[in-house]
């Protein structure tokens, strides 16, 4: 596909899929297998059930804060598996699903939630950087990755990942601008789901799409329905395409819907209906690509139970090697920073260091 | 534009032009100390813009600054008392160059940091909106500054509550030493614009009729309430960055072409064409202006330096003593 020939002011995305799971293009060729696209949709609902159990284990007060990525599984997961070995990637926060199929694993991913910082260390992973709280601020992280790729003269390309609300930061704006001075090979990816904690995107911006925000930096910019496995497998690959051939960076605006809380600590109910939730039901991306598996007769839903149960058990595997993990110490706290820790941090792991010894002293009330 | 108004771009113009190359000749001297940032070559894009506003418009401006205090009705005596750093000076001398404030003239200040006005002229904005006043914002502000991510998050922001507020970035084709094409991805900033939905116009910032017919279309919108407006004023400054910048970036050859593109000799021009002015006239217009600045010179000369036991006046907001 000709990602620069699309207008990012064109406020209906790129889709394939209905809602029901039909095609909706008049000539539409199949570009992915079969067998890839029931090996993809096999991967939205593991990540899924990742999803649902990492809530429950929160609840169960075995986990910190997590970030639910109900409802934006398609988009996730085909960013991870458009990604070459050699490819980088710079997350954000709800996209776990690709960072699952850069490889990086469950266990790891288990004790970055309990408060492991060495576990985003990734090693099962190749080229994937840290999860990125500070909001935009992977941005020039990413513009800089990708300025080293094109230093080095490689052929790799960098995908990054960025909300809605994440789009109005000053860093969106700096690091995009030198992405497109020096043509790097970067993929932008706007997870639209509508809502920056609580505030919904039509007060993020004044902006018809977010893809026009690549007007600014006179890149390609495009539109595409996020819950539309196909059609967000198609942008992307055109976008690394165009990338890779040395054309410089692309943004992608991917719709979606957070259909579950910000976080295990928010409530959605306190800033949008019900209504407005239950209307993105039916764009649901796993039952919209399990719909058109079965219009194909190449996915039979009832396998789906067992295959479920399985995944179950391997992710609650996982999760309990990850509690097994000792816990952290305090040079943990203070490890990933610096390679040499400044006077002032060294005075305050002290300090801390002190107040840990002295407490362990008391006797227990 | 009127005759009247014509008249009062014109002498604007000289003013500033007149001010800078005099404070250029006094830190030539030594006698002025700091650094000054000239806008020779751009008067045009604030004298047209001071000439549209009324006091009770707010700016917000730039290290390249004078010029947008003068348009905006900075006496020049008092400008260049603070640019020496004297008592008398807008801010009593503590300023300097890159920080006349101006606040009666609705001149809120210079900043020296990079697109540092920018989000304050949107905090002013936003208190006329929600005051009700028919008043509007101008942010002054460099190509490189476009380049901020302070620009981004203002113009977003203004163009979601429809503030009252016109953007003017002057294109100068430089920030500092870097040509505007090495570090900009598009060619022109104004289109900037569309990521925010708001109107983005460039404009021949030495053309002072151009400028007119951008500037009041963009403060009819903000008084209809329909919000912001980017205007790129593409100009060129004619002197270093900074006094004593070796200019090795760019070529003798282009200065001297924007030279032949001076706002102050084309407005000259269309006049005498128009017999707006006379040559005499004009003569006796540069002589007047040269006066005023004079007597700006002598005013800054023998104005007292601050008191060094007030130096720490000022700084933080005490109360109503
Ligand atoms: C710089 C910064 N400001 C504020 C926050 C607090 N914060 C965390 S998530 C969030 C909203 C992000 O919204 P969006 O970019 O749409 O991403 P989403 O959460 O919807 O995936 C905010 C404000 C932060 N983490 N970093
Ligand atoms: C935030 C910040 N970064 C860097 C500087 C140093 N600096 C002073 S002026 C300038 C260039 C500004 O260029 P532009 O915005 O085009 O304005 P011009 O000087 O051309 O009027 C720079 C980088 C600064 N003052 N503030
Ligand atoms: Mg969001
Ligand atoms: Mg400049």
């Amino acid at each position: 596909m000709d990602i620069a020939a699309y207008d990012p002011l064109n406020e209906t995305p790129y889709q394939i899929l209905d809602a029901q799971g039909k095609v909706i293009l008049d000539h539409w060729e199949q570009s992915l297998s079969d067998s890839e696209l029931i090996e993809a949709f096999k991967n939205m609902l593991f990540v899924r059930q990742f999803d649902t159990m990492a809530i429950s284990y929160q609840r169960q007060g075995r986990m910190y804060t997590y970030p639910p990525n109900l409802g934006q599984e398609a988009l996730s997961v085909a960013s991870g598996s458009v990604l070459q070995k050699t490819d980088w990637m710079v997350p954000s926060v709800r996209e776990m699903g690709a960072w699952y199929m850069k490889g990086v694993s469950l266990k790891e991913l288990f004790l970055y939630y309990r408060g492991h910082e060495i576990a985003q260390r990734f090693e099962q992973a190749n080229r994937i950087m840290p999860i990125t709280v500070p909001i935009a601020s992977q941005i020039p992280h990413a513009a800089g990755v990708g300025y080293g790729i094109k230093f080095h003269g490689e052929k790799a390309v960098v995908l990054t990942f960025i909300g809605d609300g994440g789009t109005s930061e000053g860093d969106f704006h700096e690091a995009l601008n030198f992405a497109a001075v020096w043509k790097v090979p970067l993929i932008t990816v706007i997870q639209n789901n509508h809502y920056a904690i609580s505030l919904p995107v039509h007060k993020q911006t004044a902006s018809k799409t977010l893809a026009a925000k690549s007007l600014s930096y006179g890149m390609p910019g495009i539109r595409v329905d996020g819950n539309d496995y196909i059609a967000m497998h198609e942008v992307l690959s055109g976008s690394i395409d165009y990338a890779r051939q040395g054309n410089g960076p692309v943004l992608i605006e991917a719709l979606t819907y957070r259909r579950g809380a910000h976080t295990t600590s928010d409530d959605p109910k306190k800033y949008r209906t019900q209504e407005e939730e239950q209307e993105w039901e039916p764009k649901d991306p796993v039952n919209r690509l399990r719909s058109f598996l079965v219009h194909k007769n190449i996915w039979n839903p009832d396998e789906e139970a067992e295959l479920i149960e399985g995944y179950r058990k391997e992710i609650d595997t996982q999760f309990l090697e990850a509690e097994q993990y000792p816990p952290h110490s305090l040079d943990d706290v203070f490890a990933y920073m610096f390679s040499e820790l400044p006077p002032e941090l060294e005075a305050q792991k002290q300090e801390y260091q002190d107040y840990l010894n002295a407490t362990a002293q008391e006797p227990q009330k | 534009m009127d005759k009247q108004t014509i008249l009062q771009v014109y002498e604007t113009m000289l003013t500033i032009r007149k001010f800078e190359e005099k404070a250029l000749h006094l830190f030539e001297e030594n006698k002025l100390r700091g650094s000054v940032h000239l806008s020779i070559g751009q008067e045009a894009v604030a004298a047209v813009v001071g000439a549209y506003l009324r006091d009770k418009d707010y700016i917000t401006s730039t290290h390249r600054g004078h010029g947008h205090a003068i348009a905006k009705g900075a006496r020049p005596d008092k400008a260049m008392a603070e640019l020496m750093g004297r008592e008398t000076g807008y801010c009593g001398g503590r300023g300097g160059s890159m920080h006349i404030a101006d606040v009666e003239k609705g001149n809120l200040g210079a900043n020296a940091i990079v697109g540092g006005g920018i989000p304050h002229a949107n905090g002013a904005a936003l208190s006329a909106q929600l005051r009700g006043t028919d008043q509007v914002a101008v942010s002054f502000f460099g190509d490189g500054a476009a380049n901020e991510g302070i620009f981004h998050e203002t113009l977003n922001i203004a163009s979601i509550w429809k503030l009252p507020v016109i953007f003017i970035c002057e294109n100068n084709q430089y920030g500092m030493t870097t040509a505007v094409d090495s570090v900009t991805s598009v060619k022109d900033i104004a289109v900037r614009a569309a990521g925010y939905d708001m109107p983005g116009e460039v404009v021949d910032g030495n053309d002072v009729f151009a400028m007119e017919k951008a500037v009041k279309k963009a403060i009819k919108r903000a008084q209809d309430g329909e919000g912001p407006t980017l205007i790129e004023a593409k100009t060129y400054r004619w002197k270093g960055h900074w006094t004593g910048d070796p200019e090795v970036y760019r070529t003798r050859d282009e200065v001297e072409e924007w030279k032949t593109k001076c706002p102050i000799k084309r407005l000259e021009k269309h006049m005498q064409d128009k017999k707006i002015l006379s040559l005499e006239q004009i003569e006796a217009t540069h002589t007047k202006i040269d006066k005023l600045i004079d007597e700006a010179e002598e005013f800054a000369l023998s104005s007292p330096d601050p008191d060094p036991a007030t130096v720490l006046d000022n700084v933080y907001y005490e109360g109503d003593k």
